[in-house]
């Protein structure tokens, strides 16, 4: 990049919010994705004037540019596939307006997304969606790649929540979609067109979220099952009984002797699975939830069903699911976690399937996941440095995700298409879909400078 | 370069891959690393040091003025290793680059003379702790408007710090080697490591230390010729250096018989209950000697039989402050709250983010004092709006940023070590 551009963001921005040099281009060149590309210069915004002046600098020069928040992504969204310049969000972190009245909050697009909480609890409300990097990852890139979260399954994902979004366009023009009324149906659903875009469509600057009121209560409970089938089974009878839970994470044996050998939180190690399931509502409807949980799980032959009786015991239920995610990377020195969905009446056939994968290709998985919705993490435990166990391991997931595409679900339920999935898409979505994609990106995007190489790539321009 | 120090090299790189291999680059030190939080530049948090780790090791980065300046600005908190969902210890790889470093440039020559030869001597530092005492003395604690503070960058320090009146008399001179049980039967024979700081600064510390020892039924003995810990010769990248100091107090210590080892500072604690492990031969004789090692607030707490009325009251609010090295290096919290918590007339509260770093960081607050005191700025929130008349706490360097920045904010919160409220206390009802 020429002196000439530098010294212009540096005018945009102000000295102390750019880098140039090679150690910190370093730092902004990679998420938590298996793939570096070093940036150019990395730009901190702090309003949303000076991005929309960069990106009409960026389309005058012709360098792309890749927004970021804090770079936890798990798929390689705030990577700089094509270097040029990363606009980290993650300075423009204010609360612009709290209402509760109408149950919306309006926060600017770097905020980390637990703050929304730190200010709605204050008046008995909050905000639902709870990726595992909700502490760490802003609210931006959780609308960019839809976020979800151990609760979808009754509350939902990101986009379930967001009202409004402002946004610059990638040739600099700043538009606000959706409104801040319940129901709103004047021109397209066009802020719905933003949620999941991964950052190839527009630069979320702020956005405006649905709350909702904290349940009065939750019980909880975990249930250890001696067969897959039994949990698997479980799932799909609780949800056909007619009971929405708040919360149903299931973890296979693999996944429990990891947590037992990384920290003793009670789990049987001979179990084949355990479900951790939460009801929430008024007092007696969770309850009564509970109870009706209950019934199907002990119709699926549970071992045990243990109840949580306060607050520390549901802590002490959780404890394992907290940490298996630390408990398996322990296992081996480097993991693979993938978030390959299916509707939940397939769920035991994922399963099953996952697990043959993983013999035939003889490599480590353990399962653990939103089990309620589908959503699992088939999580491969493999050395990065043993070449042929890679091979394997590529050829594994290549099967998983076909494995889900053949059971109707989706290669990716919350962690985005980013780069390494980029090849499966069209196999889930068909030619004219990933056509009408293509289409919508190079409309708003006709240079392909924003975030280029993200989801699907475009044919050179002709 | 000689081919010891070229292996040490490559067993420093080594040592630090086996780290940041395990590093899932999540980001969830983000949301934990204090100098992040001020610096606000992913150069700066772990993934990002395991990130420059990663490159040197592989030969795609130079050692540079960044990458000091990165690996320089680690408070060695261990909350990134706390919070570290695949266990990776960032301040090892830090540590560990340090060293690196250190022996492709050198350790330059104050640091040289420093932790070479002056922590080596006795008369040394005794002599610059009367001098700067003396001086100190003279100056009337050197006031926020002496021109004397103009003097302080030449020895690479803020204008601004204030530090701690050296004691003209070291505690150790104060003392015999063997300082016998005052009251009953001898019940145990302990060893105290004073620290340099108890030694020569916060004199009263080991004298707390002493009397309630003494008084319940512990023969005390201060091994002469202790040296520093090493702590800080490590945490400047003397390996070499920090290696002779732990193996010299090793060696010192396991001549004695003792039943305990006691420390009054967390990071003496922490060197000679675990990183001590890094430098000596593993064996018998090591597990030994860490297996004796007590904090001071967990020793009291857990051997010795302090009975109620033994304590005398205290009209004070009091908050507490958990050093790093403390709550996180040796996972002690509970025991010096629950010492203070006995105490008659004592209201303690709690502190908001009591184990969050003070920014101390031992030579840390020397070298990086506007980043430390930006950290220490939430601490003195906190401590103000707990509405206390002290904070306790149990690490000379918190002790001693704290009640700078304190004074920097014109707040009258007096701070102070556990173990000396616990003694006045005890003084109170005559026990001791």
């Amino acid at each position: 990049m020429n002196a000439r551009c530098i010294t212009e963001l540096t005018l945009i921005f102000g000295k102390d919010h750019i880098l140039t040099e090679l150690e910190d281009m370093i730092a902004y060149s990679y998420d938590a994705a298996h793939v570096e590309v070093l940036p150019e210069v990395v730009v901190f915004a702090r309003t949303t004037e000076q991005i929309s002046q960069l990106m009409r600098l960026a389309y005058r020069e012709k360098i792309p540019v890749t927004p970021r928040g804090q770079g936890s992504g798990l798929s390689g969204g705030s990577v700089p596939l094509q270097r040029g310049i990363v606009l980290v969000m993650d300075r423009m972190n204010s609360i612009l307006d709290f209402d509760p009245a109408n149950r919306l909050i309006t926060v600017e697009a770097g905020l980390t997304t637990s703050e929304i909480d730190r200010t709605a609890v204050s008046t008995g409300l909050f905000y639902p969606p709870d990726p595992g990097s909700v502490s760490f990852s802003t609210i931006g890139g959780n609308v960019a790649e839809n976020a979800g979260g151990l609760r979808g399954l009754k509350y939902g994902v990101t986009k379930d929540y967001v009202k409004m979004l402002e946004i610059v366009l990638p040739k600099g023009d700043i538009v606000r979609l959706g409104n801040r009324c319940v129901k709103h149906v004047a021109g397209l659903n066009a802020e719905s067109l933003f949620v999941g875009s991964e950052g190839i469509l527009g630069i979320i600057t702020t956005v405006t979220l649905a709350l909702l009121p904290i349940p009065e209560h939750r019980e909880s409970a975990l249930a250890i099952f001696d067969t897959l089938e039994n949990a698997a089974q479980a799932v799909a009878d609780i949800i056909a009984a007619g009971v929405t839970p708040s919360t149903m994470e299931f973890m296979d044996n693999t996944t429990i002797k990891a947590i037992q050998n990384f920290k003793d939180c009670g789990l049987p190690r001979d179990a084949e699975a355990v479900l951790l399931i939460e009801t929430d509502g008024e007092f007696h409807s969770a309850q009564a939830e509970m109870a009706r949980v209950e019934a199907q799980v002990k119709k699926n032959s549970a071992r045990q069903f243990n109840r949580a009786r306060d607050a520390e015991e549901r802590d002490r239920l959780f404890e394992g699911r907290r940490v298996a995610l630390n408990a398996l990377a322990s296992v081996k020195p480097n993991l693979i976690l993938e978030d390959a969905t299916v509707v939940r009446s397939r769920l035991p056939e994922m399963v099953r399937g996952i697990i043959d994968i993983a013999a035939r290709y003889r490599i480590m998985v353990g399962i653990f996941g939103h089990a309620g919705d589908g959503n699992l993490h088939p999580t491969f435990l493999i050395d990065m440095k043993d070449r042929e166990e890679m091979v394997r391991t590529e050829s594994a997931v290549k099967e998983l995700f076909q494995l889900a595409i053949d059971l109707g679900g989706t290669i990716s339920g919350e962690h985005g298409i980013g780069i390494e999935k980029k090849p499966f898409l069209e196999n889930q979505l068909g030619e004219a879909s990933m056509n009408l994609l293509r289409d919508i990106k190079r409309t708003l995007d006709p240079e392909n400078l924003l975030n280029p190489g993200k989801i699907f790539d475009m044919p050179a321009i002709y | 370069m000689h081919t010891a120090a070229k292996n040490q090299a490559e067993t420093h790189l080594l040592e630090a891959a086996r780290e940041f291999q395990k590093c899932m680059q999540c980001g969830k030190c983000r949301s934990v690393c204090p100098v992040f939080k001020e610096m606000g530049n992913e150069l700066y948090v772990a993934r990002g040091k395991n990130k420059l780790a990663e490159k040197i090791v592989s030969g795609d980065l130079q050692i540079s003025a960044r990458v000091k300046d990165a690996v320089n600005q680690c408070l060695n908190c261990k909350t990134c290793s706390a919070n570290c969902p695949a266990g990776v210890s960032p301040e090892h790889v830090v540590l560990r680059l340090r060293w690196y470093i250190t022996t492709q440039e050198g350790l330059g020559f104050f640091k040289a003379l420093l932790f070479r030869q002056i922590v080596w001597r006795k008369w040394p530092i005794g002599l610059a702790a009367v001098l700067v005492g003396l001086c100190q003395r003279l100056l009337f604690g050197i006031g926020p408007k002496n021109p004397v503070r103009h003097l302080f960058p030449l020895f690479g320090f803020s204008k601004r710090r204030n530090f701690p009146t050296m004691a003209l008399r070291s505690a150790q001179s104060r003392y015999p080697e063997v300082i016998p049980a005052r009251t009953g039967a001898k019940r145990m024979r302990v060893g105290y490591f004073t620290g340099c700081a108890g030694n020569l600064i916060y004199t009263n510390v080991v004298k707390s230390v002493v009397d309630i020892l003494t008084a319940y039924g512990c023969e005390v003995v201060i091994p002469k010729r202790q040296k520093c810990n090493g702590t800080p010769v490590l945490a400047n990248g003397d390996y070499e250096g920090a290696r002779r100091l732990m193996e010299h107090n090793f060696n010192l210590f396991k001549k004695y018989d003792f039943d305990a080892i006691v420390v009054a500072c967390s990071s003496c604690g922490l060197s000679l209950k675990k990183e001590i492990n890094l430098f000596i031969e593993p064996g018998d004789e090591l597990t030994a000697f860490t297996g004796k090692v007590r904090d001071i607030n967990e020793f009291i707490h857990n051997s010795l039989d302090i009975k109620q009325e033994h304590l005398g009251p205290l009209p004070y609010r009091v908050t507490y402050h958990d050093p790093c090295h403390l709550v996180r290096g040796q996972g002690i919290s509970a025991e010096p709250r629950n010492l203070l918590r006995r105490i008659p007339g004592i209201e303690f509260k709690e502190l908001t983010e009591a184990a969050v770093c003070c920014g101390s960081a031992g030579s840390y607050c020397l070298t990086h004092y506007d980043t430390a005191i930006k950290i220490n700025n939430h601490k003195v929130r906190h401590i103000r709006e707990a509405g206390v008349d002290m904070v306790a706490t149990a690490c000379p360097t918190c002790v001693m940023h704290i009640q700078d920045n304190l004074l920097q904010h014109n707040s009258p919160e007096d701070v102070r070590f556990v173990v000396e409220i616990l003694a006045d206390s005890l003084r109170a009802a005559g026990t001791i």
